[in-house]
């Protein structure tokens, strides 16, 4: 696998997880009230935005390669969301889901190693 | 750290619909089935079509020329309207690693179906990456019980 496709494949995960954030704030807004409807709107159109984005380069990315060697680059995503989560939608996690936060990284090493 | 809050949680979040097929787990386990059929679809499409030359190769355009990216589209598109719906009820933090179930189900659909060969070693990191998601998934869960 090229350097320039996994730049890519990570490039990809940071547009899903960045779709997501997204997402969510919109959905938080939804059930507020009085509803902030520019909001809503404005976060689900950035969503929706970056995860065209993302779903257009990973087509892409699957015609160059194998699909069990590209999709386990999404394994990233948990790491990246549950920190972005963290920072942006103040979401906490327990002390010991870091370590599986770790164990995400290191699987990922030894699939892109392979 | 204290357990997962998020100040912004609508209050359905703590009260799902009673109807088990609204169930935002429900959702995320058929979200998790449709987005593994989109992305055997989508592989499918993506193979079926003359591969481009540049720029163009590293974006999927060209692949909507194929049926089977149609239908993985539609499968997308379902999914993703799951996923709003649990979005709704489901912290993100929860939701996300649930539904990389998908990394057990793409690889084997994938193994399966498309006759991909995947190594012992590459097994093995699939493996560890899905313990990490379990790691994640079980203490949030539980965290959740107590909201």
């Amino acid at each position: 696998m090229s350097a320039l496709a996994i730049t890519f494949c990570i490039v990809c995960q940071f547009l899903l997880v960045i779709g997501q954030l997204f997402l969510k704030h919109a959905m938080n807004g939804v059930d507020l009230t009085p509803r902030p409807w520019r909001r809503v709107i404005w976060n689900f159109a950035a969503g929706v935005g970056a995860l065209t984005l993302w779903f257009f380069l990973w087509v892409g990315l699957m015609q160059q390669s194998a699909l069990s060697r590209i999709f386990p680059f999404e394994g990233l995503n948990p790491a990246l969301l549950v920190l972005g989560a963290w920072i942006f939608l103040k979401e906490r996690l327990p002390p010991a889901a870091w370590v599986g936060v770790l164990m995400i990284c290191v699987g990922i090493g030894l699939v892109t190693a392979s | 750290m204290d357990a997962p809050v998020d100040s912004q949680l609508p209050d359905r979040a703590k009260a799902p619909p009673s109807n088990w097929f609204l169930n935002p787990y429900v959702q995320i386990a058929i979200g998790a089935l449709l987005v593994t059929a989109s992305e055997l679809l989508l592989w499918r499409g993506a193979q079926a079509v003359v591969q481009p030359m540049g720029i163009a190769k590293w974006l999927g355009i060209d692949a909507l020329a194929s049926g089977w990216t149609w239908l993985g589209i539609i499968t997308y598109v379902l999914s993703f309207i799951c996923w709003i719906y649990v979005l709704r009820y489901v912290p993100l933090s929860i939701a996300f690693p649930a539904i990389n179930i998908v990394h057990v189900l793409v690889p084997v659909g994938s193994w399966l179906f498309l006759h991909d060969h995947i190594s012992p070693m590459r097994w093995g990191g699939i493996a560890l990456v899905l313990v990490g998601i379990l790691l994640i998934v079980g203490p949030v869960a539980r965290a959740e019980g107590r909201l």
